[in-house]
């Protein structure tokens, strides 16, 4: 039987998203993962699975267990890697108890991104990784660097412009300026895009994302089970991942092509739907042209058209495709992909406040799409109601 | 010739060090599959189209196109304050156009999409030696 409509997330849970948290990580999991419970009006008794990813950053899961008094979980999964696989851990959780192994999951991200391990490699070794030796003697080692590079293929290629990738980060300012979580809540005009520092050329201060301390947690169960608790079920209609190449492949020559485009048939095919039907869209966001790239893989616009489709306002909170409703995190923080699940199933609630996109009934979720590890992630969420 | 700053050491692994000790040698090569033809790059021992094991190292121009380039203001790390902002290049090699290699930049002008590269291989601070281009118009 088809995954699609089988498994829904009962409740969400966050920490307040700071620069400096001034605690663990095990402590940011626990108040989150406590949140998510207490909004699906579950007890910690419940959770039988746990699964989170890491890259060496974030509290052991098993540790986490032991501190919340889940004696013996039955499934969990302790995935490395990054925003890529944020989505995919999600997937994973939705198939352990559709296969009947676990009740109940908690799917959580901890990181103080900013106070003790920063992706932008201050106060960290280099990545473990082969393809570091090829990369560091030039200086070019941080995330910055790899999407910049793709990003000003895609503008030679397409003639995507400056300006338009500043459409994008003022469109997310607007919606942050309208969320109670969001770290940045002062609008933004492409005049102070404009203005911004350059970060690596492409990329301005404003097309990188925040550094955040924060947590996020998903608490996942059975359809049927979600009908009887606290909230409306937003069921997982959809979930995805793959891809694999990279740059270090010898199979894509395309750079301005990501992994969403491997993940994305099968994505809509298990939900039933297609680009069309999505009513509201979080899309990974860790730098402006991530946004772009993933508008043209997902399907919403063809290729090389995603700055033109965002400048005509297709993108915004009053569009067709309204794109981080909770200003993503280039203006909400950076919780490694796990707050973009959090905003949709929000969104999907209705609880979205100030912010709601009126009759939002199907919402796409998605992770880092493939630039770094070569694999990419998603999920079609959509209410019950 | 312009600077190309090179701030660190590469730390080779044990499928890569025939590449970096080629290098150092003053020598660019690339592995062919012995038996379907293919060219790969970064070393490794399988050929990804038909999983055979055998392979030759080949010397290659290294010569290609610019596929893209980023110019880094910001200082990611201490040793790189003193050298911002710098150009690393991202090339498509001619002879296979998956082959796609970052390196250094040896000019003071901004790269442009496409252009011809000629490949230069440059001397590191603590002897390493690693692949740069150049514009061949130049």
């Amino acid at each position: 039987m088809s995954l699609r409509d089988q498994v829904a997330i009962a409740g969400i849970g966050c920490t307040e998203y700071s620069k400096d948290s001034g605690v663990s990580t095990l402590t940011l999991a626990s108040r989150a993962i406590m949140a998510a419970l207490e909004d699906a009006g579950l007890d910690a008794d419940a959770v039988d699975g746990v699964a989170t990813f890491r890259v060496g950053d974030s509290v052991l899961p098993a540790v986490l267990t032991q501190a919340l008094g889940v004696r013996d979980p039955r499934w969990y999964l302790d995935q490395f890697g990054g925003g890529s696989v944020s989505h995919a851990i999600v997937g994973q959780a939705a198939l352990a108890i559709h296969a009947g192994i676990a009740d109940t999951v908690v799917c959580y991200r901890a990181l103080n991104a900013r106070s003790e391990f920063r992706m932008g490699g201050t106060g960290r070794p280099l990545v473990d990784a082969v393809e570091t030796q090829y990369q560091a003697p030039y200086g070019y080692f941080v995330p910055p660097q790899q999407f910049a590079m793709a990003a000003r293929a895609h503008m030679e290629k397409y003639g995507t412009t400056q300006e338009q990738l500043g459409r994008v980060a003022v469109q997310q300012r607007a919606n942050a300026v309208l969320n109670e979580r969001a770290m940045m809540r002062e609008p933004i005009s492409l005049d102070d895009y404009a203005a911004s520092r350059w970060v690596v050329e492409p990329f301005r201060l404003f097309d990188c994302c925040l550094e955040t301390d924060g947590a996020v947690a998903l608490v996942l169960t059975s359809a049927e089970r979600a009908r009887d608790l606290k909230k409306p079920p937003v069921l997982i209609s959809g979930a995805a991942w793959g891809g694999g190449q990279t740059l270090y492949s010898n199979q894509q020559p395309d750079t301005t092509r990501s992994a969403a485009a491997d993940v994305a048939p099968r994505l809509f095919e298990m939900a039933g739907v297609g680009p069309g039907d999505i009513d509201v869209a979080q899309l990974y966001d860790c730098f402006t042209y991530s946004v772009l790239v993933q508008l043209e893989d997902y399907g919403f616009c063809a290729k090389g058209e995603s700055g033109a489709f965002v400048a005509s306002g297709a993108t915004a909170r009053d569009g067709t495709l309204p794109v981080n409703t909770h200003g993503g995190f280039l203006s909400e923080g950076y919780v490694h992909g796990l707050n973009h699940v959090y905003e949709c199933v929000s969104q999907l609630r209705g609880e979205a406040g100030a912010r709601q996109v009126e009759g939002a009934r199907v919402g796409l979720s998605t992770a880092q799409p493939g630039y770094i590890a070569g694999n990419a992630s998603a999920l079609v969420l959509r209410s019950d109601a | 010739m312009s600077e190309v700053f090179l701030p660190w050491a590469p730390t080779p692994d044990r499928d890569s060090q025939p590449w970096w000790d080629a290098l150092a040698a003053g020598e660019f090569q690339l592995q062919r599959c012995s038996d379907c033809a293919a060219l790969r790059w970064p070393a490794r021992a399988i050929c990804n189209r038909c999983r055979s094991f055998e392979c030759e190292w080949e010397r290659q121009d290294g010569a290609g196109t610019v596929a893209s380039w980023v110019r880094t203001h910001q200082a990611f790390a201490p040793a790189l304050r003193e050298v911002v902002p710098y150009r690393v290049v991202q090339v498509r090699l001619y002879v296979q156009d998956d082959l796609l290699l970052v390196g250094g930049w040896i000019s003071d002008r901004e790269p442009v999409f496409e252009e011809a590269v000629a490949l230069e291989i440059v001397e590191g601070a603590d002897g390493f030696r690693v692949p740069c281009w150049r514009g061949v118009r130049e």
